[in-house]
């Protein structure tokens, strides 16, 4: 099954959120966390809920709204959201009373907030919206298990519009936390990330929503052709079993891998991971084949391929890869289709592949 | 084409009982799970709760797990004994070649040690080792390794209902060909978090909760894992087939972060359309496992969704979780399984700590453990954010 994707609002470290397009300039600064930029939320959020919002959830109904603008307000028939760690900093919140101030608990806020289905039954509300609502939280396969639901459900015939969305937060513990385990680089500029050859990376977070359907009447709208996952448990994988998941990936689609015009890697930085994308690239893929990379601009987080699926669908719709994310321009002039590849520290590897669509 | 999609194993561990005997044969001695918080310090501790009154190297022993491999939260640890029951009971190859998954669901997961260790964590690296056991995702991704599966797992996360969305997903995985096997389930331990979380919400009952009585006083926490083996028709082994899941809907209520409303909207839409996709009418179900938390809202919500769908005609209904307790994230899968059990056992599950019927409704939970004639069988799961999810077990 295919999906177009016909609408799309994302917050992230980028200036995405106003214009459809690839941002003008791009946002960078020394440091080795990347923080959303948020709009201003008057207007598009109720100011009275407005007021004790948890950031995250302003986040996730701003974009969503902003998708379902896009989509001519047309309201979906199920929702659906991936979020690695869900609504990280009221649980972090709630947390703290229960261990810092021994269980006297001075608001129910946070805990209402911290579950992680807050952000998928916010929208409902917002909309008044009675579908399908579910809530994917598993590590780096969060939002691709939410495309997944929504291909199925536009197989099942079940739906024809759903919202799908990729969601997370990051916070001060998180980061000092994950920092025990190395994983963050020192301060860098973060548009320098692909050229730094220490271990770690930089940490990120977004909201990014999209509408796929089942149906286009639009011309040239990229088209989701499908996902896949795949767990290495605890990192013990070879370049051939990954090349072997492609294989079967691209055969199950139809497509050969000459096909493929541009990978989008999801190339973080950190030597001690990076080295399978490079591999991939030199002894697999077409030598044709162009390759990208998007987490210097959005910082890594589980569901950063939701910000890849933004970049890639406007790469394949305008037939241009900005000169900022590019590493090694396609040989070829068109493109037809694109490969997001991304794995979280070898563990939980994905494969999305995106096409063209009609012209 | 779809496949039909056949339960072939289930595993269950909670207040009442670790495996389908235990849990059988407290429904039908209507012995409750319901008591005395043991497991920690709280200042929560004179409020009941259904917990498992085993330690972490208890659970571990039962689950044997390998003590080489490192600290196991206590949401894996249940996790898996559910899922070496479910494995045992479906005679689980995992050398075989077939297309396989997995789904769990949790609403807490790594919690336990997030409460051990979240301070010092704050401070220094001593307890670095558990950092990676915090999250929704390890229990999952533990359980696949056990069960050998690297493709189509995930966690899902829509509170009350997380289990049902497990079950539904996998089923309609399997209905359409995408899987041959799916492990489906739930887990989610006891936590000062949740404890905690729940009595801020004013929503703990004192007592024990009393579902579907009109002194109904609030909802009980429970703890518990459950593990379902769904196989699709084509690879099935017909000795090995418990029932049939032949409907689901999920729907979403839009009303309230944490109510439902008053007349249950969500419910109804829910129970509604999960008979649609089994092609039933109402009259077809024997018996419905009820949310029925015991909430002042969630029983009057649901007893009305379940009136205005069923009318004069209203199967026997019960709510498990007088005995169980609310085990959240686990509560779809834990229902699910008591659901499969009543369709094995061609028996109704009674509803405990009932005595005075409600005003607003026409029906009374299930007295007793009665054996009856049942063709199909409905399990509802509500959750925080109206996210409503009703399954339908039939009779093979």
């Amino acid at each position: 099954m295919q999906a177009y994707i016909t609408a799309s609002g994302i917050i992230s470290p980028q200036k995405t959120f106003m214009d459809t397009g690839f941002p003008d300039t791009m946002t960078e600064g020394i440091s080795n966390r990347l923080t959303c930029i948020e709009p201003d939320y008057h207007g598009i959020i109720n100011p009275v809920q407005l007021r004790r919002m948890p950031r995250i959830l302003k986040m996730g109904l701003a974009s969503a709204r902003l998708c379902i603008n896009r989509s001519a307000g047309k309201s979906p028939d199920a929702i659906i959201v991936g979020t690695g760690l869900g609504c990280l900093e009221n649980l972090e919140k709630f947390l703290k009373e229960i261990i810092g101030n021994e269980e006297h608990i001075t608001s129910v806020l946070p805990f209402i907030n911290s579950t992680h289905n807050a952000v998928a039954a916010q929208i409902a509300m917002m909309l008044h919206n009675h579908g399908y609502n579910v809530t994917y939280c598993h590590r780096g396969m969060s939002f691709e298990s939410a495309l997944d639901d929504a291909l199925l459900h536009l197989e099942e015939k079940t739906a024809q519009n759903v919202l799908i969305g990729g969601i997370d937060e990051c916070t001060d513990d998180f980061m000092q936390i994950h920092g025990y385990l190395n994983y963050w680089k020192s301060p860098l500029n973060n548009l320098s990330l692909r050229h730094d050859k220490s271990p770690g990376t930089i940490a990120g977070e977004g909201s990014a929503f999209f509408m796929l359907s089942g149906e286009s009447s639009l011309q040239g709208q990229p088209v989701l052709e499908g996902v896949h996952t795949f767990l290495t448990p605890g990192g013990k994988v070879t370049s051939e079993d990954i090349i072997q998941e492609i294989n079967s990936f691209l055969f199950s689609h139809g497509t050969e891998k000459k096909e493929i015009s541009l990978i989008l890697a999801g190339i973080n930085g950190d030597s001690y991971y990076d080295g399978v994308y490079y591999d991939l690239a030199h002894g697999y893929f077409d030598p044709a084949a162009g390759m990208a990379m998007y987490k210097h601009l959005c910082g890594e987080y589980y569901t950063s391929t939701s910000f890849a699926l933004w970049l890639g669908s406007l790469i394949l719709s305008g037939q241009n890869i900005p000169d900022e994310v590019v590493i090694k321009r396609p040989a070829g002039k068109k493109m037809d289709k694109l490969l997001i590849y991304n794995h979280s520290r070898n563990c939980e590897h994905s494969l999305i592949l995106l096409s063209h669509g009609k012209i | 084409m779809h496949k039909r999609v056949f339960v072939t194993g289930v595993g269950i561990i909670t207040a009442i009982g670790n495996g389908t005997g235990q849990t059988l044969d407290s429904l039908k001695k209507k012995t409750s799970g319901i008591g005395r918080l043991t497991l920690f310090r709280s200042i929560r501790s004179d409020i009941p709760v259904a917990e498992i009154p085993l330690s972490l190297d208890q659970l571990s022993e039962i689950a044997e797990a390998d003590p080489g491999s490192g600290p196991v939260t206590r949401n894996t640890l249940l996790s898996l004994i559910a899922t070496r029951q479910a494995m045992l009971s479906s005679n689980w190859d995992i050398t075989s070649p077939l297309r396989s998954g997995i789904i769990l669901a949790t609403t807490v997961g790594g919690m336990d040690f997030n409460e051990r260790y979240y301070g010092s964590l704050l401070t220094d690296d001593t307890h670095k080792d558990v950092i990676t056991l915090l999250d929704s995702a390890d229990c999952t991704e533990k359980i696949a390794e056990y069960a050998g599966i690297r493709h189509h797992v995930t966690t899902i996360s829509t509170a009350c209902s997380s289990s049902a969305n497990a079950i539904m997903l996998g089923s309609r995985l399997i209905r359409n060909n995408r899987l041959e096997r799916v492990l489906v389930g739930g887990t989610d331990s006891l936590t000062r978090f949740t404890l905690n979380g729940f009595f801020a919400l004013e929503i703990l009952s004192p007592t024990g909760c009393r579902p579907f009585d009109r002194n109904r006083n609030g909802l009980t926490i429970g703890e518990g894992a459950a593990v379902l083996v769904l196989e699709s028709e084509s690879v099935a082994d017909p000795s090995a087939i418990l029932c049939e899941i032949t409907g689901y809907a999920n729907a979403n209520e839009a009303y309230h972060a944490t109510a439902s409303s008053a007349d249950g909207s969500g419910a109804f839409l829910a129970m509604k359309e999960a008979l649609s996709t089994a092609f039933l009418k109402p009259a077809d179900i024997g018996y419905i496992n009820a949310h029925g938390t015991g909430t002042e809202i969630n029983d009057l919500s649901e007893g009305r969704a379940i009136e205005k769908l069923f009318g004069n005609d209203i199967p026997p209904v019960s709510s498990t979780k007088a005995f169980t307790g609310h085990t959240l994230g686990a509560a779809g899968a834990v229902e699910a399984v008591i659901s499969v059990l009543s369709l094995r056992h061609q028996m109704l599950i009674p509803g405990i700590n009932f005595v005075t019927p409600m005003e607003e409704l026409h029906f009374l939970p299930v007295p007793e453990a009665t054996p009856c004639r049942l063709n199909h069988v409905m399990s509802n799961s509500f959750g925080f954010g109206g996210n409503n999810t009703t399954l339908i077990f039939s009779r093979s």
